[in-house]
């Protein structure tokens, strides 16, 4: 077994720190003495850590599962850069050869992630049973449960796979999940007794606000007074790719801040530079949706506004959760406009396939072309041999859990009493008063003033422009090639 | 697509299907819009806007006839006076892009991310940082330039992608020059969107689009021809065809000399799939790499003609010519071989 020491060492040199985060060790530690581990812990909190240090120490391969494609790509590119080469993703988007060769060279890779749908393939599967598995990750465990936003029925396949791959050491990771979703996830993956590390949900120095606006003119003003006054850098999160591009342009226009839209529907080239100008803080604002923020990880987040309320606390509670990762205070802002729930509504409604699509689409006898997630997600159930009645309850039941979730949160925006508190109770982590920080949430300071919260921007003439580079195409390849023989220190 | 763009497309002299502009936009190879697309000039823009929609084609049509600049009738269009005004001062005005040809015969796209993950590579190598998020690209184009880095690591790729840059970028105008060079990625430079460039030099997202990809196009070319091996292998793989592959055996053997029958039951296509393979084959390819005679014997062209001469071009009906024994399709080719001979623009 591995001792304490090994680890801390590890840490140090594989990391380069001293010290572990809140959860870390107790998680490592865990999986050491061969306990099956589920972690919650909030997003930031360096998750990913336990197990790329985990197979560092053990020096065994670690299998991630994980829901999507581009989470896994760029979870291979982190390692990447800092220096774990031998890191893969397995996607549909690679080519039959390039599957094989990887399969083949199963132990050349430390790490390996893959896709649930991937693992239930027999070729990956009995691939993998000839190897041995240091650890199996199952990341976003969340969306083994129905009860969660997030469900996925391929996770459902993971207990049998995990059984299949000869029962290795597990660890569940999320960010978020209330007892009823932790028992779930426990119960579907067929490891009731794990070890649950839980570190509080709640980030003490994010300052929760509300604000209602009789119309849209007022929100947008109360807005850009916002973005103008506020402390940058900031994200602004929308319903609506349209919208986050209409804002982008208009607090551009009224703000002299740098400005950017972030959402699914650019090219991954624009999608790299907004993301790496906003790394560089070479951009003060983003407006997003709820696309942006798979890998970034940027700490001095200072607001996070939503133009439009969530479907779920679960998912306000990640994005807000990028604010203030170096700890200091920073503030999440909802601006809610009466009928803004409708919008919610309609959007969460389209995801639950609908009794009539379920009728279509289990007459179909053949999967559906790629993209089409609806008809994907029912193909899944047919393949499983699932009734049509059958699925018809189950998305019944999950369209009033939708509700139910989408209630919850507007009980959040409306509740009179402690929002904080609101969303303690929510996650079961309910906390002393006394344990709530001096500056909480707009119920208890209805008239919060930002410049005692540190939160007003102080230098008012910020106005540089968006081209503060080299202002001649010789400079930038002067710069780009390091004409002039800088080495940089890195 | 705007209606900047809708107008350049459209003619003052006669109706425009909107449907093949759409389609060639889209990239639909089909042999009618193959044809119309060889007609209205625009076949160097096929497949140009992959995910332009119906919608919003229709969109910028009835912006542009709102506006006095089209009439639309059924879903053809034809400018107006004032559309023909505004027409010829946005060609004044706009970029006029001159190498999209190359976009047949070249996978741009691809030698684009290919050259900026490149460059990007490079430029961190200049700073001897290995740590650095990389461009994201499709597994293949990562894939390529992980081998091609590999490869070529220990030249000096630094002074050749320098004087690579520095001779395309300072044959060009002032102004394109450092627009292209600002969307370019490397070290502590993260590189410019498209958005953010056609901000800040006022031109509207198309037209940057336009521009870039011109200026992608002029890369291509110079690549094609330089004599730095690291640069020219960026290259590798990415020539297109023409025509499709299959269009491409059958015109193989009908060019041997085998009767259509032959090459029907020989590939186990429809005759009418051959002719189209054919037709296809005679619209992309310059009229002295295609048998028309054999298609068209002359005393038939000389038939056919005598009743079409005085027609325009495009105005040619079949039913004028359907009396004598020749099929559509050897309509279409005489259509075709004319169009190529005159040239006629309208």
């Amino acid at each position: 077994m591995i001792s304490t020491e090994q680890l801390y060492q590890t840490l140090q040199k594989r990391f380069g720190f001293s010290h572990f985060r809140a959860g870390q060790l107790e998680a490592l530690t865990a999986l050491t003495a061969g306990q099956n581990t589920l972690a919650v812990l909030p997003t930031g909190a360096g998750k990913t850590l336990i197990y790329e240090l985990y197979g560092a120490a053990t020096q065994q391969l670690v299998l991630i599962v994980s829901p999507l494609i581009s989470l896994m790509q760029d979870q291979v590119t982190t390692l990447n850069v800092k220096g774990e080469k031998r890191a893969a993703a397995l996607t549909s988007l690679m080519t039959y050869p390039e599957k094989n060769w990887v399969l083949q060279h199963l132990t050349a890779y430390r790490f390996l992630f893959v896709s649930p749908e991937m693992l239930s393939q027999d070729a990956v599967l009995s691939a993998l049973q000839n190897v041995s598995l240091g650890l199996l990750v199952v990341d976003e465990a969340h969306c083994i449960s129905t009860w969660g936003p997030d469900f996925r029925p391929e996770y459902l396949l993971l207990g049998q796979i995990r059984h299949q791959l000869n029962d290795p050491l597990t660890l569940m990771t999320t960010a978020t999940a209330t007892q009823h979703v932790k028992t779930d996830i426990k119960q579907k993956l067929q490891l009731p007794d794990a070890t649950e590390v839980v570190l509080p949900i709640d980030r003490q120095n994010i300052f929760l606000d509300v604000a209602q606006f009789e119309t849209q003119t007022d929100k947008d003003d109360r807005l850009i007074e916002l973005v103008t006054t506020l402390k940058k850098p900031g994200v602004v999160y929308f319903s609506s790719k349209k919208k986050a591009n209409e804002t982008a342009e208009l607090l551009a226009l009224k703000t002299h801040c740098r400005v950017a839209a972030y959402h699914a529907g650019l090219d991954p080239e624009t999608r790299f530079k907004v993301q790496q100008q906003f790394m560089q803080d070479q951009l003060d604002v983003i407006c997003a949706t709820s696309a942006f923020g798979m890998g970034i990880d940027k700490n001095n987040v200072r607001f996070v506004i939503h133009y439009h309320v969530p479907s779920d606390l679960e998912a306000y509670w990640q994005e807000i959760g990028r604010a203030g990762r170096d700890g200091k205070q920073s503030i999440a802002i909802l601006l809610y406009q009466p009928g803004d729930e409708q919008i919610a509504q309609f959007l969460s409604d389209a995801t639950v396939p609908q009794e009539n699509e379920i009728h279509y689409y289990f007459q179909q006898m053949a999967p559906q072309i790629a993209g089409d997630e609806k008809a994907n997600l029912i193909w899944f159930y047919k393949q499983h041999h699932y009734q049509e009645r059958q699925v018809q309850e189950l998305f019944e039941r999950r369209r009033e859990q939708r509700m139910v979730a989408f209630r919850k949160m507007m009980g959040y925006l409306r509740t009179p009493t402690c929002k904080r508190q609101y969303v303690q109770h929510y996650f079961d982590q309910v906390s002393q008063p006394d344990e709530l920080p001096a500056d909480c949430c707009s119920s208890d300071q209805p008239d919060i003033d930002l410049t005692a919260l540190g939160l007003i921007s102080t230098n008012d003439s910020v106005t540089v422009s968006q081209n503060e580079g080299p202002a001649s195409w010789q400079a930038i390849l002067t710069q780009l090639f390091n004409a002039d023989g800088k080495t940089d220190a890195v | 697509m705007d209606t900047a763009q809708l107008i350049t497309f459209l003619s003052p002299t006669a109706p425009r299907r909107l449907r093949v502009i759409e389609n060639i936009l889209v990239g639909k190879r089909t042999v009618s819009t193959l044809y119309w697309g060889m007609r209205y000039h625009q076949l160097s823009w096929l497949g140009y806007e992959k995910r332009l929609t119906r919608n919003v084609m229709d969109q910028t049509a009835l912006e542009l006839k709102n506006k006095g600049l089209v009439t639309v009738e059924e879903t053809n269009a034809q400018l107006t006076e004032l559309g023909a005004i505004e027409q010829q001062r946005l060609l004044n005005k706009h970029y006029q892009p001159k190498y999209l040809n190359l976009r047949l015969i070249v996978d741009v796209e691809a030698l684009w991310q290919r050259l900026l993950l490149a460059t990007q590579v490079v430029s961190e190598q200049a700073y001897q940082n290995k740590h650095y998020y990389p461009l994201q690209v499709s597994w293949q184009v990562k894939q390529f330039v992980k081998r091609w880095f590999h490869q070529f690591y220990s030249d000096d790729l630094r002074k050749a992608f320098q004087d690579f840059w520095q001779t395309f970028l300072s044959q060009l105008p002032n102004d394109q020059a450092l627009l292209m060079s600002r969307l370019l990625v490397g070290h502590q430079r993260p590189g410019e969107t498209l958005v953010q460039v056609a901000h800040d030099f006022e031109l509207t997202e198309s037209e940057v689009r336009v521009m870039i990809t011109d200026l992608i196009c002029q890369l291509a070319k110079v690549i094609a021809h330089t004599e730095t091996a690291s640069l020219r292998s960026l290259l590798a793989g990415l020539s297109r065809s023409l025509i499709s592959t299959s269009a491409q055996q059958t015109l193989n053997s009908f060019m041997a000399g085998k009767s259509l029958e032959v090459i029907s039951h020989q590939r186990q296509l429809k005759l009418s799939t051959v002719r189209e393979h054919l037709l296809e084959a005679a619209i992309m390819l310059p009229p002295e790499q295609f048998d028309f005679q054999r298609i068209l014997p002359a005393q038939l062209v000389t038939q056919m003609l005598a009743r079409l001469a005085k027609t325009p071009l495009d105005q040619w009906q079949f039913t004028q010519v359907a009396d004598l024994s020749v099929e559509f399709w050897q309509f279409r080719l005489l259509e075709i071989l004319r169009s190529k001979q005159t040239d006629d623009k309208y």
